[in-house]
């Protein structure tokens, strides 16, 4: 999952488990807040109550006195003097707090006596409220109800806010039977009142009261609350208009109940009223912000927890996944340096195993054509076995590198079955020979024979599986069954059946997973003796799984096995496999010794590669077919080439300095006089690793040749190539081989056995060797160029090729130092080995100064060794069958065989003859010259 | 006279900084220190201001900005019914405030000695409060320089023009005392019964008052011999009051006044004097700053005015031909209980009040004249700054007492009223009554 998709989800997740929480408290905090408005309401009305209460005690303790004040006349027959009625109610008062007031109102002037002193004076009871407005509209008729309290007022004794509760009383007036109308006035700090509620403000801590009038003006009133009025507080704050002050001030003025408004802060509050007397004149108001109230139950600190806690949960993810992804990416990297490092090892690895082994497989083949000796021919095909077996190995691992790289793929074509079938059978009978298996061939008859499909992965596949079983069974049968049944769902398909079966050391049930792991070998200990890499099996399950199918294995451990597999092919005709046993036979038939196919002498090749070995092996390969070879040894001396000459065909190789094979090939096809421009252009590579065909054929090389060329495959290539007209199909003649001259034998520096090895036989070896050494100047002055300069990368392909000329020739040393060399040079650290470059450059330029003399004619002759009468006459003889059999090869081979030696004096003048008809290519001089010689013997 | 003399040139030095900036027509802006408390802004206190405002929303609202630097000081104002005669007694109560209102016409007075003698001196050095911005004029201090009182709120003597009627009625507001009694005929003319209408008393705030105590500071300035005299209620000095009552008679006998229907359709010198003016039909009302300070709260409260809403500005009443005179006196003063068990947190708040920005906060949200020297009127006052220099008086300038100001009232009122002549009310000068 990507990082950005797993952040999404985790966000999506954190946002999932926020709404949840944000709906589930915003549920809870709407049952909270419900809850806690009818809480306060119930408060304030319980408060109300309170204050109701309050009000009708004291308003009934303030009746009592006017009631005793008044019923006094009916009992003394007089009313009480002010003065009586003033000294009553100090003794009928129990409470410091609590005083009286009597004022007279009969007059309007308000003016009486207090129960208390003025503070400012101790001996002045007289009051007056005339400076007040308290009594301003006074009128009887508002004494007609239940309570009968003033608005607050500043108590004219003592300055102390205060309220009064009134009823009215008939006193003596200053004339005998004078009576006069005065108020009495219980009166009560206010701060009594805010006592009674004290409860409320500790319920509530920032609840503010206020008592009101029916008008909105405050009887008592807290600090929260401005304005003089409440209903004017409500206007001054709020966006009202007629109507909804008008509902406002019924509403509180109404029962008991809640309502929003905003305060003087700006803020939502809650108001609780409820009426504070029964006769609903005052009203209990309770204001409380309204957050306060409600206190915020969204638990912010859990929310902003747990999205904290799930932002921070985010932010570990992410840095432990980051720091995870970094490791693995690390690992990724190494991985993919070391898939890398693997490839490149694979690549060298092919190149390297396969260079030699262009050389092995080549004169392997030379061999195997020119000598008649039955021992060598054994040998030689112990080498061709031996060289089959490593090349399948290699290609196995070339193989599992394209699979895992995922650069191998399904090519499907149109092929015919039964060459398959031949290949197989032909292949798997003579591994089951040498073994003395039994082969038993099973091949339904009616199998449609052209198909549709990657003949060569299922070749692969089958062979894979007739090789195992071959490899593991000591003896009994090896059977291969081949059958069909048509697709189901496709008449146009049928599945192809395909079986081994032997009797070999069966596989145990525990070790039938281990077959598919790569480069896992079962019981390594009992098959130590069995060559293979462990990836066979991997490979077919690979390829078959690309193919739509699977490897099926039935085994019983000592018993045998049974590998099968079924791929749905297309059929394309009808035409049936028929009798196997006769393309069987036909293929036994076409079986034998290997012989040249073809002649193409009209055919013109040019063979571009650096290393002149490789093009003398290329040149003996195809000298039989007497097709006209160019060679060049660089990309610009081909391109010069190609602007003199036309050529049926160019082989060009990958790995050059200077140009390599892909740079060569753009500029020849840029090259306007350039002769070849629809010549076509065949790769030559040993570095044969996935990837690299499609890479070659996408740079505009026409095909692909694998080093170590194989001669079928490079005559496939030919036939493919080079235009019919120019092709004659027939056998040509073997030649026999010579010794080696006793002073090569003699350089300690070379291993001619190696030497011959590699180059097949002494000619070739001799060529080799003459090449090797006459380029040895120029190369050397190359590489110390290369050096100078400090282009490594040039001279680490230098390098490679003198590795494999000095391997060919059996070099070791001088191979050795620079295949040293050339792994700095692919390391990067070849800069710091100037040292042993040097030393690589005097061991070359010894072995080539040692090696020069011997082509050289001048002065050459006192050293070499002197022909031999007989030996001489053997050439003379050789000469004369070769001029009469027009085998110009032979005749160039012995006058080089010719120089090879010191020629006695009498003879030296005819060899010489000898030699310039044979530059001359004046082939009819030479039989004369022989003859000549033998009747001149004769005579003497 | 030198000391007379004085008075004049700070007084015009004065109000020559209220012209300027008024003329400006800028709003000039505060060159106060920002306010950095001196105490713990964490104190957990409660201050009390009493006062005989019943509604006192800009010292409310001072609150408030108080509250941001000391957010656990909780303030609150407690209207006093009968503030004038309870205060004292208040001051020596278990409930005394730590912070009262004074007014000027307490200085001085006997009767409210007690009020000062729990006053804190607000210019001690320690309280740290710098009267540096408010106006010479406004100040009152002791005979040793103290400051007992804090001036917080200005006010003007004058009347309210209904503007809009003045043009509909194709007449322009009179800057002179001819062009006064000419537009009282033409609104006369007109249909209006009381071109002039106010609060008919003798009470402190009546139309008598109002429209007669600018030239009786005239007056005072212009003779302090007689004015020290007139303090001391010489009836010999009732002279002083004669240019003004005479006015007051002559606005009577023109019938530019009906005093019958002030006196029935204008019940007090406030709440009823505004309301009566909403009704649209008073071309001018005499009244002080104060009533024009209480306008704006009762627009939406007449539905009259809701309905037929109409401009009016604050002008001073002409007095002669040269014009009217502009007296700039202190609406309400600030003292500080000093014996409060929080005198340093209302010292603090004095000390944050006074200041050119918060005072004109104040001013501003009552609708009054600023006491600062930095300052600028409200829109509504805007004619005042059109008053030559030598009409503008500062009240401690004509230093007329309480007692004075209570005779001169009475005077007032009963030439207005018809029940003595200007000669008697002169003569009765120190033996009227109400």
């Amino acid at each position: 999952m990507k990082r950005g998709l797993t952040i999404f989800v985790n966000i999506v997740i954190i946002a999932c488990i926020i709404f949840f929480i944000s709906v589930y408290t915003s549920q809870k905090r709407d049952e909270s807040n419900h809850h806690e408005l009818v809480v306060f309401q119930n408060t304030a009305e319980t408060a109300g109550q309170v204050i109701t209460n309050y009000l009708a005690d004291e308003q009934h303790l303030c009746d009592i006195w006017a009631n005793y004040i008044n019923n006094y006349a009916s009992s003394s027959g007089e009313p009480m003097t002010i003065e009586e009625a003033i000294e009553f109610t100090r003794r009928a008062s129990i409470s410091d707090e609590v005083a009286a007031n009597i004022v007279y109102y009969d007059d309007g002037s308000f003016k009486g006596l207090s129960s208390e002193p003025s503070l400012k004076d101790a001996d002045d009871y007289s009051v007056s409220y005339k400076g007040f407005s308290l009594f301003k509209d006074f009128s009887e008729d508002d004494l007609n109800k239940e309570i009968r309290q003033t608005a607050a007022f500043a108590n004219p004794q003592n300055g102390v806010p205060s309220m009064a509760f009134l009823n009215t009383v008939t006193l003596q007036g200053e004339n005998p039977g004078e009576t006069r109308e005065a108020l009495l006035m219980r009166i009560i700090p206010i701060s009594e009142i805010s006592r009674k509620l004290v409860y409320l403000k500790g319920e509530y801590e920032d609840v503010d009261l206020a008592i009101i009038d029916g008008d909105g003006e405050y009887m008592v009133h807290g600090n929260q609350l401005k304005n003089a009025n409440l209903f004017e507080y409500y206007k001054s704050y709020n966006d009202t208009d007629y109507q909804s002050q008008q509902a406002f001030e019924d509403e509180v003025t109404g029962d008991t109940g809640l309502i929003e408004i905003t305060d003087s802060k700006g803020q939502s509050a809650v108001v609780a009223h409820t009426p504070a007397t029964s006769d609903k004149d005052w009203f209990l108001i309770n204001i409380i912000p309204k957050s306060s109230l409600i206190p915020d139950v969204v638990d912010w600190v859990l929310l902003g927890g747990t999205i904290g806690a799930l932002a921070a949960l985010l932010i570990f993810n992410m840095v432990v996944m980051m720091l995870y992804n970094r490791r693995l990416a690390v690992a990724a990297e190494e991985a993919e340096k070391a898939n890398a490092a693997k490839s490149h090892f694979l690549s060298m690895m092919s190149h390297d195993i396969r260079t030699p082994m262009n050389a092995i497989t080549g004169f392997n083949e030379m061999i195997s054509r020119e000598s008649h000796d039955p021992e060598i021919l054994r040998y030689s095909e112990g080498i061709r076995m031996a060289d089959d077996t490593l090349l399948g190995l290699i290609n196995d691992i070339l193989d599992f590198s394209k699979l895992e790289a995922g650069k191998l793929d399904i090519i499907p074509a149109e092929y015919d079955l039964v060459l398959i079938l031949s290949d197989l059978v032909n292949m798997i009978r003579v591994r089951a020979e040498e073994k003395k298996l039994s082969l038993k061939i099973d091949i339904d008859k009616d199998i449609p024979r052209m198909l549709y499909g990657d003949e060569l992965r299922i070749k692969q596949c089958a062979i894979n599986l007739l090789s195992n079983a071959v490899k593991y069974t000591a003896e009994g049968t090896v059977t291969f069954t081949v059958g069909y049944e048509p697709s189901a769902e496709d008449n146009n398909k049928i599945l192809l059946k395909i079986s081994v079966a032997d009797t070999g050391s069966g596989i145990k049930q525990e070790d039938i997973e281990n077959l598919f792991v790569a480069f896992k070998r079962l019981e390594e200990k009992k098959n130590r003796n069995i060559e293979g890499t462990g990836l066979g099996i991997n490979i077919t399950q690979s390829l078959l799984s690309m193919m739509g199918s699977s490897l099926q294995v039935e085994s019983e451990y000592g018993k045998g096995s049974v590998f099968s597999f079924v791929v749905k092919q297309e059929v394309r005709g009808t035409e049936k496999v028929g009798d196997y046993e006769e393309a069987f036979r036909a293929a036994m038939e076409s079986k034998g010794r290997y012989v040249q196919s073809f002649t193409a002498p009209d055919a013109k090749i040019l063979v571009v590669d650096d290393t002149p070995l490789n093009l003398s092996v290329f040149t003996s390969l195809l000298k039989a077919t007497e097709v006209s070879i160019d060679t060049a040894e660089s990309g610009r001396e081909a391109m010069r080439l190609c602007t003199e000459q036309v050529y049926d065909v160019i082989f060009l190789d990958h790995m050059m300095p200077d140009l390599d094979g892909i740079q060569t090939l753009h500029e020849l096809k840029a090259l306007s006089e350039n002769k070849n421009p629809d010549t076509p252009i065949i790769c030559l590579t040993a570095n044969a690793i996935s990837g690299m065909r499609e890479m070659f054929l996408s740079e505009g090389f026409t095909d692909y040749l694998a080093k170590p060329i194989e001669f079928a495959s490079l005559e496939q290539m030919l036939l493919k190539y080079i235009p019919e007209e120019k092709i004659t199909v027939g056998a040509v003649t073997q030649r026999e081989d010579q010794p080696l001259p006793g002073a090569i034998l003699t350089i300690p520096e070379l291993d001619t056995d190696a030497g011959m090895s590699h180059c097949g036989n002494v000619s070739s070896y001799l060529d080799t060797l003459q090449i090797y050494s006459a380029g040895s100047e120029k190369t050397a002055e190359e590489i110390r160029s290369l050096w100078k300069e400090h282009d490594l990368k040039n001279l680490t392909v230098k390098l490679h090729a003198l590795k494999s000329t000095s391997g060919v020739i059996g070099a070791s040393d001088v191979r050795d130092l620079a295949a040293d060399l050339e792994k700095a040079g692919n390391e990067g650290s070849l800069g710091e080995r100037g040292d042993d470059l040097e030393r690589l450059l005097s061991s070359y330029t010894a072995l080539a100064e040692k090696l020069t003399p011997l082509f050289t004619t001048e002065g050459k002759e006192e050293s070499l060794p002197l022909i031999q009468a007989e030996a001489l006459q053997q050439v003379y003889a050789n000469l004369l069958q070769a001029c009469e059999e027009f085998d110009y090869d032979t005749i160039v081979s012995a006058v080089e065989e010719l120089a090879q030696y010191r020629i006695p004096d009498d003879e030296k003048e005819r060899v010489d003859a000898i030699c310039r008809a044979s530059d001359d290519l004046d082939y009819d001089v030479i039989p004369e010259l022989i003859k000549e010689g033998r009747r001149e013997g004769q005579d003497e | 006279m030198r000391r007379t003399n004085l008075h004049r040139v700070i007084a015009a030095a004065i109000l020559g900084v209220f012209v300027i900036a008024t003329a400006s027509g800028c709003a000039q802006t505060s060159k106060d220190k920002p306010f950095s408390p001196k105490l713990d802004t964490n104190a957990d206190t409660s201050l009390t201001v009493y006062g005989n405002y019943s509604n006192f929303e800009a010292l409310e609202s001072e609150f408030e900005r108080f509250n941001e630097h000391y957010p656990n000081v909780n303030l609150s104002y407690i209207y006093l019914d009968g503030y004038n005669d309870t205060i004292a007694n208040s001051l020596l109560s278990s409930e005394a405030p730590d912070i009262y209102c004074t007014f000027n016409w307490m200085w001085g007075n006997p009767d409210c000695a007690d009020i000062f003698e729990s006053a804190a001196d607000l210019s001690a050095p320690e309280t740290g409060i710098d009267f540096s911005c408010v106006r010479d004029g406004v100040i009152r201090k002791t005979d040793n320089g103290e400051i007992l009182m804090a001036p917080v709120l200005a006010t003007s003597f004058g009347m309210l023009v209904n503007t809009d009627l003045f043009e509909k009625e194709g007449l322009k507001v009179p800057k002179t005392w001819s062009e006064f009694e000419m537009a009282c005929e033409k609104l006369k003319a007109a249909g209006y019964a009381s071109p002039v209408m106010g609060y008919v008393s003798s009470e402190s705030g009546s139309l008598e008052y109002n429209f007669a105590y600018p030239s009786l500071c005239n007056s005072a300035v212009s003779n302090p011999a007689m004015r020290d005299s007139f303090n001391e209620l010489d009836p010999s000095a009732g002279e002083l009051m004669r240019p003004s009552l005479e006015k007051l008679k002559e606005l009577a006998d023109d019938g530019d006044i009906d005093i019958e229907k002030c006196e029935n359709e204008i019940e007090d010198n406030y709440n009823a004097a505004i309301m009566r003016f909403f009704e649209g039909d008073v071309p001018m009302l005499v009244c002080s700053g104060d009533v024009a300070s209480g306008t704006k709260k009762r627009e939406s409260q007449s539905e009259s005015f809701s309905a037929s809403p109409f401009e009016y500005r604050f002008y001073v009443v002409p007095f002669d031909e040269k014009g009217g005179f502009v007296i700039d006196t202190v609406a309400m003063n600030f003292s500080v209980n000093k014996n409060s068990p929080n005198l340093d947190m209302a010292m603090e708040f004095m000390r944050f009040l006074i200041s050119n920005s918060e005072l004109g906060n104040m001013a501003s949200v009552k609708r009054l004249i600023t006491t600062t020297k930095d300052f600028s009127l409200d829109s509504m006052y805007s004619s005042l700054s059109d008053t030559p220099k030598d009409r503008m008086i500062c009240s401690t300038e004509a230093n007329i007492n309480d007692n004075a100001v209570k005779q001169f009232r009475y005077a007032a009122h009963h030439v207005l009223v018809g029940d003595m002549t200007v000669d008697e009310a002169i003569a009765s000068y120190g033996n009227l009554e109400e």
